[in-house]
């Protein structure tokens, strides 16, 4: 986590430079002389606590932080005010005015010390419960509420979302033609950022695509105008993501898919598993660049499997990760399963370090069922 | 936690990657390339010969510094590839983007040309 900076406004050059040296081998630790020194400091920078005197020169701390509650981007800085006026008017007067805690001179600066950790720790509780709160919004909106139902298929997914995680997403969309498209991502990037960025992504990935499969159903041609948008948005600047993209036809029984750098997919048949290399350059690194397709053909029992990187690098007992070959085996081994998925997810786990996945999962499983 | 940055000349910098490169470091990545980027640096040469992790986070903090500079023709290049690195740059087919060197020698030799 990022150091926490702390302001200090004191015009007693000892008792500042005190509070710095002490402050300074915890937190991030920047000094004003006086309330509109401070007010300048803070426009820069906006701190996440303030330690200020009351009587200054130029601008006292009560001016300084009536102007800072007039504010509604530094209303809700903590405040601490430190002072030799221990009489009871000047602390009632703090306290009116909002201030977090009141710490009297001559002061203890273990006492100090631990009240400006458990301000700030307060601080990052509500943080990390809002952001906790929004991952998991943007993680549900990343996600399909159900899946199409096709005579003669079955498709499922499951998905795992960590607070650390990044932004997994998958979606459909059905043609005119009765055909779908499957778009399966990751956006690069850990936390609340990746999850927004995903979820920015994917709104223009299904707007753009129910305008551009009017004119074409190439996942090639759509990853190259996908690609485009990544490289010239600004809001989507210096944003990454690996992408497969399937058009599925449920009556021809087939498959043609594109893959920007997404993990490889994996085909089952009766007969085996095989991993499928083709696959192009990650979107949003460069401009110009053309994507191929492949076609597929769904014969009775075929299943295709489909997932993110964080299957790919559970760690196992061994001490490595699971890689593509760990995952393919597996997959085998679901392939028979009535709910192949939660077979493929208990075998990872019982070769897994740990008894439950590291990072966001994201597992997408189409099957052509045997006549 | 910053990265050993060197410079080999007025045009190249060597990045030393080190053991990982990944969430928890990208953001000081980002700023120990920026630096240079801003000095008018378009050549890097990215050592990878200790690292053990590069994440999603981490390769797209590559990405970025990339993006900074293939406007102007800038190159990075990667030297010393490990096992693990190989693995990521694979699966992503970066290597059409970034050019591989066996070591840093070589690729500062190439840059040189």
């Amino acid at each position: 986590m990022a150091e926490h900076t702390i302001l200090v406004v004191e015009d007693d050059s000892t008792v500042r430079e005190l509070l710095k040296y002490r402050l300074g081998k915890h937190y991030e630790v920047y000094t004003a002389t006086n309330g509109k020194e401070a007010l300048d400091q803070i426009e820069e920078t906006i701190p996440d606590l303030i330690i200020s005197d009351i009587m200054m020169p130029k601008m006292d701390g009560f001016a300084l932080q009536s102007a800072l509650q007039a504010d509604k981007n530094t209303r809700v800085i903590p405040f601490i005010f430190l002072t030799a006026r221990a009489d009871e008017e000047a602390r009632q007067q703090g306290e009116r005015k909002g201030v977090d805690d009141y710490i009297t001179k001559p002061f203890d600066m273990e006492t100090l010390l631990s009240r400006v950790e458990r301000l700030l720790e307060r601080i990052d509780m509500f943080q990390n419960q809002l952001d906790a709160e929004i991952g998991r919004d943007f993680s549900n909106r990343l996600l399909p509420d159900h899946t199409p139902d096709i005579d003669g298929y079955e498709l499922d997914f499951h998905s795992e979302s960590r607070q650390q995680g990044g932004g997994d997403l998958f979606d459909w969309t059905e043609t005119e033609k009765g055909t779908y498209f499957l778009t399966i991502g990751d956006v690069m990037g850990k936390g609340l950022r990746a999850k927004f960025y995903a979820f920015s992504f994917l709104s223009y990935v299904r707007g753009t695509l129910h305008t551009l499969l009017e004119e074409s159903t190439s996942p090639a041609a759509l990853m190259g105008e996908l690609n485009d948008m990544l490289l010239n948005d600004d809001v989507l600047e210096d944003t990454f993501a690996t992408f497969l993209l399937f058009h599925w036809d449920p009556h021809a029984h087939t498959v043609t898919y594109a893959n920007a750098g997404h993990c490889r997919p994996v085909l089952m048949t009766p007969d085996g598993a095989t991993v499928h290399e083709h696959s192009d350059l990650i979107l949003g690194l460069e401009e110009d660049i053309t994507f191929s397709e492949v076609s597929l053909d769904l014969d009775p029992g075929t299943a295709l499997l489909s997932y993110t990187d964080g299957l790919t690098e559970q760690h196992t007992q061994e001490g490595g990760m699971l890689g593509e070959d760990g995952v393919r085996d597996l997959a085998v081994d679901a392939y028979d399963d009535a709910s192949s998925i939660q077979a493929l997810l208990d075998g990872v786990l019982s070769q897994s370090a740990s008894d439950s996945f590291e990072d966001d999962l994201l597992v997408v499983w189409l099957k052509r069922l045997a006549e | 936690m910053s990265f050993d940055a060197e410079t080999a000349s007025s045009e190249t910098v060597i990045i030393h990657v080190g053991e990982a490169l990944d969430f928890r470091n990208a953001d000081d990545f980002k700023a120990t390339f920026q630096e240079h980027v801003d000095e008018g640096v378009r050549q890097f040469i990215l050592n990878f010969s200790d690292t053990e992790v590069l994440d999603s986070t981490g390769l797209g903090s590559i990405f970025s510094l990339y993006r900074a500079i293939s406007p102007d023709d800038g190159k990075v290049a990667f030297a010393d590839v490990s096992e693990p690195v190989q693995v990521v740059v694979q699966l992503t087919r970066t290597y059409k983007v970034f050019r591989q060197f066996p070591s840093v020698e070589a690729a500062r030799e190439a840059f040189a040309e």
